[in-house]
């Protein structure tokens, strides 16, 4: 393989992984305060979508616009199954060891009932943006780059940025983590720990609001677009270590790397089981992640 | 959910456990007489298939429903055991009786292997280690068309060749035997649910998913006896493989191996009351049907209904009946049982 | 959004109640003869399961308002849909429940071959016949069944047309690839297809430089289309359903990848409709594709019955008729000639009627066969796809000859994307 088409994988790797991550980083987050894997992440990143398409398709909204509708959106839903869902379980378990698995079956039902509603309310058919062909796709030395990849790749970088400065120096932020280390210190010392729970899923959701909006001008939307993506986080997180923002990050360009050269050896079948191997030697043997803490 | 089966050595408790085993002989024996009244092949095709998933559903409650493991990965033992039956039928001329044994035991060895490294790791960390085997499975042999000139045929499946009426190929031109040889699987698998709840090995399992750490100070050697329940799930999930390769005589990847028939599984036992002897099959007898009915009611007018109502059933579970649907019955029954018993 | 597809379901029950009430004073006379068709309604190929339900509701909705089944006193069709949700268990359930409890005379489906396969073995053992509509896979006539017929290609065939185009268009320009591509799903359909092209490609003295199996649902293309540019192909052939193909030719565009010989799609995601209503036109000019039906026939036909089942679909689809929905459309016409021949709805004279077939004209013809005849083992040999190329935003047909409209030239080589 020559110099070239090295560098092409790795660039394509490198803004594929960043969305990745950027996709990933709502589920690390809820995992590191709630201790809950939302089996429903993909979910909501399809909902998203759809919202940001019809945003497009009935008014005519720019993708990028829709944001300021899908994140307040998702962050509303999010909170509320926090609120309605998830809550009753954790103020059950409350007393006892919390069990993750309940909370993994419980979003795994509201997978079930969120995709499969997507698919009652809009049917199977695809449905893909047309209109967002003004950022046209730039070429550094042959090397072509998609503008609307590359907005989504940054995007991902000044998102895990601003949640990480956030949750230092913000009162909620801090709040948020004194919850994630130790929750009935933190509800003894006065923080609204079934608040802070419900702000924090709010938040995971939202941030998939905006990648949502990001992708969908390049992403065909389906019912089922949720599941590709959904599974491709657990990969991504689990090697970042759950839990972890930068984690998330650094564990989506290390999948977007890993796939993109593997792929110029062998074909994207054996890549992506290549990359399903890969995950379970970390969680068997380095269980915290790359960027985790044992 | 992480203690529902703890261990209830109140008088009552020991007097329903006798109940229980009337209850499993009265429903094995009511269900033996079915095929006498239902001669319909339609209605008769629908309950071989509820009987298919409790199977299905109890064989995963061997070892998840006790050790309080959560697999979404069990279709990979379901297809292995289908994919080495008919391949050793179509290559070898090897009975199916004979050759799912050996698609059992390929997946009491898979399930070892798999086992060792990944008994530790918990909750969703099993989960999603038991996804990534599966797909990794499916993944290959979808894109696999011959391994080492056993011809896997890839994404196309594998057809078993027509041999009429032979016992000895599994193949029967009616329903009625294929009834009467998954309500045998069924029946033999809930008695070993129910023999393994009382015996060594149940105990330490249950011991095991209350307090690993304790078990294990206690001598009892956690990866030994999950290791072994997994193995015997892994085998009887196989055999039902099996038995859907020879009823349907056509099994995909896609289907025989695929999460979605992994996470029937595991929501059937789920609903119906994982650790439970009668709660997979409970759960199957009430799902089944429902995902029917909404087929057939809307006849795809309301696509995913059925998913629909699963998924709200798994949420309502979790949340207000984490014994399952067999709880609320249970209670009913010891009312009545303490009642006679004074 | 939600009340609109509610909505629209709501209307379609409202019809159907106003179209039964309207058959009610027609055909009390005879009983309506049950046609059960079987189709993936949800699932991984739903989309396509309702083109077809769409094709075949119109199809009998059309026979039914010309008079229904004249030689069984004007019978109407009564069309039963099942769901098999993409997966063979369920599809032969419900192939169980139609016969037995709808006791309908004939069935069709399944699009899914891993539905079709083994459900068409329950209507070989309970004697109905099954007209099968979009499923490929070879084997399905090639088990000696009394029962089971299909209209449409075989794999085989599929593969064969695509190298067929790219010969004659040799033949009438002197030009041609000499290399190929192949990226196709790595699922039984796109696996299948690709083994066959292969085949057909090598004994044609075409060089196969790339073999690329793509898992379903990507999420980028990138890597792939990395791959065919190191590999430099003259041609690429596809085989990918909507999503992917969807994300492929995007991707392709926005890389300005050239190919001098352009891309060949045996359908997928290029034969549907909603595949076009998401991409600019910039992105399919000049590429090919093969599809089950003749995507410019409503030009080349002066048929109303057409011309009235393309407006039908428009007002429930939003979209004109597609390979699938034709196909559906046809397979009604097809059961409704051989009803009319038997002049009973039993399902043994219904089969001699089937095996007896031989339809030269008519709606039945919709995907553009020239005649609809079944061999001894149930397959239509007269069965072809039909190949267009994109050219000026719409696909005019130019492969058989014989379908070619006499203004339609293709552009052969295709022009790089800097000259477009």
């Amino acid at each position: 393989m020559d110099a070239f088409i090295l560098s092409y994988a790795v660039v394509n790797g490198l803004l594929q992984g960043a969305i990745y991550g950027g996709v990933a980083l709502g589920l690390s987050l809820i995992f590191g305060v709630l201790r809950v894997v939302n089996f429903a992440h993909g979910s909501f990143l399809m909902l998203s979508l759809y919202i940001s398409f019809w945003c497009w398709s009935l008014f005519g909204m720019d993708p990028y616009l829709s944001a300021l509708i899908t994140v307040p959106v998702m962050f509303a839903l999010g909170y509320m199954v926090q609120s309605v869902v998830i809550a009753p379980l954790i103020r059950r378990e409350s007393a006892m060891v919390v069990e993750p698995l309940s909370a993994l079956l419980l979003t795994a039902g509201v997978f079930l009932v969120m995709d499969n509603m997507a698919l009652m309310a809009f049917g199977p058919d695809v449905r893909a943006l047309q209109g967002a062909y003004y950022i046209p796709t730039i070429f550094i030395g042959g090397i072509p780059i998609s503008g609307q990849r590359l907005i989504g790749a940054l995007a991902a970088f000044v998102v895990a940025l601003g949640i990480s400065y956030w949750l230092r120096h913000s009162d909620m932020g801090r709040a948020i983590r004194a919850t994630a280390q130790n929750r009935d210190a933190a509800s003894m010392s006065g923080i609204n720990v079934p608040a802070v729970y419900a702000v924090t899923f709010g938040i995971g959701c939202s941030i998939l609001g905006l990648f949502g909006a990001l992708i969908s001008p390049f992403l065909p939307i389906s019912p089922s677009i949720g599941l590709a993506f959904g599974i491709k986080s657990f990969v991504v997180v689990v090697l970042g270590g759950l839990g972890s923002i930068s984690g998330a990050i650094v564990g989506g360009i290390v999948i977007g790397v890993f796939e993109a050269v593997a792929s110029q050896f062998v074909t994207a079948t054996s890549a992506s089981i290549g990359s399903l191997v890969l995950f379970i030697l970390i969680l068997v043997f380095r269980p915290q992640g790359i960027m985790g803490r044992a | 959910m992480n203690r529902f089966a703890a261990l209830d050595k109140t008088p009552q408790a020991r007097g329903l456990r006798l109940t229980q085993t009337h209850v499993l002989l009265v429903i094995v024996a009511g269900l033996a007489f079915v095929p006498l009244v239902v001669t319909d092949s339609f209605t008769l095709h629908s309950i071989i298939m509820i009987l298919f998933f409790a199977y299905m559903a109890t064989s995963w409650n061997l070892v998840c429903g006790y050790v309080g493991q959560l697999s979404l990965g069990h279709a990979m033992f379901n297809g292995v055991g289908g994919y080495v039956s008919v391949l050793m039928f179509t290559q070898l001329g090897l009975s199916p009786w004979l050759g799912m044994l050996f698609g059992g035991l390929l997946a009491m060895v898979l399930a070892v292997l798999i086992g060792l490294p990944t008994f530790r790791l918990k909750g969703p960390y099993f989960t999603l280690t038991m996804i990534a085997f599966a797909e990794i499975v499916r993944i290959w042999v979808e894109n696999t068309n011959d391994f080492a000139g056993i011809p896997l045929k890839g994404a196309e499946g594998l057809i078993v060749p027509n041999r009429g009426d032979d016992f000895w190929a599994f193949q029967f031109s009616g329903k009625v035997p294929y009834y009467y040889i998954i309500l045998t699987f069924l029946a033999l698998a809930l008695a070993a649910t129910a023999w393994m709840e009382r015996s060594k090995l149940g105990f330490c399992l249950k011991a095991i998913r209350g307090d690993r750490d304790a078990a294990e100070a206690l001598g009892v050697n956690p990866t030994r006896y999950t290791s072994i329940a997994f193995a015997l799930s892994a085998f009887m999930t196989a055999i039902g493989g099996s038995f859907y390769a020879q009823f349907f005589r056509y099994i995909n990847p896609e289907r025989s191996m695929g999460l979605e028939l992994s996470i029937d599984m595991a929501v059937m036992a789920i609903i119906g009351g994982q650790g439970t002897v009668l709660g997979p099959l409970l759960g199957a007898a009430i799902l089944t049907p429902i995902a029917e009915l909404a087929r057939g009611a809307f006849g795809g007018g309301l696509l995913g209904l059925h998913l629909v109502v699963y998924g709200f059933a798994l949420m309502a579970c979790v949340l207000y009946f984490p014994k399952g649907a067999i709880d609320p019955l249970r209670k009913i029954f010891r009312k009545i049982a303490g009642g006679g018993a004074k | 959004m939600l009340s609109g597809n509610l909505g629209r379901a709501l209307q379609r029950v409202l019809l159907a109640g106003a179209a039964m009430a309207a058959l009610g004073s027609v055909a009390q006379a005879a009983d309506a003869v049950k046609v059960g068709c079987v189709l993936p309604l949800s699932g991984g190929s739903a989309a396509v399961g309702n083109q077809t339900r769409v094709g075949a509701e119109i199809a009998a909705r059309l026979i039914n308002e010309a008079g229904g089944i004249k030689s069984l006193d004007g019978a109407p069709l009564e069309v039963l849909f099942a769901d098999s949700q993409s997966k063979p268990d369920v599809g032969v359930t419900e192939t169980e429940r139609v016969i037995s409890r709808e006791n309908v005379s004939v069935l069709c489906g399944a699009f899914n071959s891993a539905v079709t396969f083994p459900a068409t073995e329950v209507a070989e053992r309970m004697k109905t016949p099954w007209v099968v509509v979009g499923s490929v896979k070879d084997e399905i006539t090639e088990r000696d069944f009394k029962y089971v017929f299909r209209i449409n290609n075989k794999a085989t065939y599929d593969a064969r047309e695509q190298i067929d185009a790219i010969d004659l268009l040799k033949e009438e320009t002197g030009e041609a690839p000499k290399t190929i591509a192949m990226l196709y799903e790595g699922s039984d359909w796109g696996r299948s297809h690709a083994a066959n092209v292969k085949k057909i490609a090598a004994e044609r003295g075409y060089e196969i430089v790339l073999d690329e199996a793509a898992p379903p649902n990507q999420t980028d293309f990138g890597n792939q289309l990395l791959k065919i540019r190191a590999a430099r192909p003259d041609a690429v052939i596809v085989a990918l359903y909507t999503p992917d193909h969807l994300l492929f030719t995007r991707q392709m565009m926005e890389q300005r990848l050239d190919l001098p010989f352009g891309v060949h799609s045996v359908g997928g995601g290029m034969e549907d409709p909603s595949f076009y209503k998401a991409l600019p036109a910039e992105a399919v000019s000049y590429a090919f594709v093969q599809e089950d039906w003749q995507i410019d026939k409503l030009k080349v036909t002066d048929d109303p019955v057409i011309q009235a089942a393309n407006d039908a679909s428009v007002e429930a689809l939003g979209y004109g008729l597609s390979a699938y929905s034709a196909q559906g459309f046809s397979a009604m016409y097809v059961i409704a000639d051989a009803l009319e021949r038997a002049g009973s709805a039993d399902r043994e004279k219904l089969r001699e009627a089937l095996v007896a077939t031989d339809l030269q004209e008519g709606p039945a013809l919709i995907t553009g066969y020239q005649r609809i005849k079944f061999d001894e083992q149930g397959q239509n040999t007269f069965a072809h796809g039909v190949i267009s190329q994109n050219l000026d935003g719409e696909r005019k047909t130019i492969w058989p000859k014989a379908n070619r409209a006499s203004d339609t030239a293709p552009v052969w080589p295709v022009p790089a994307w800097s000259e477009r």
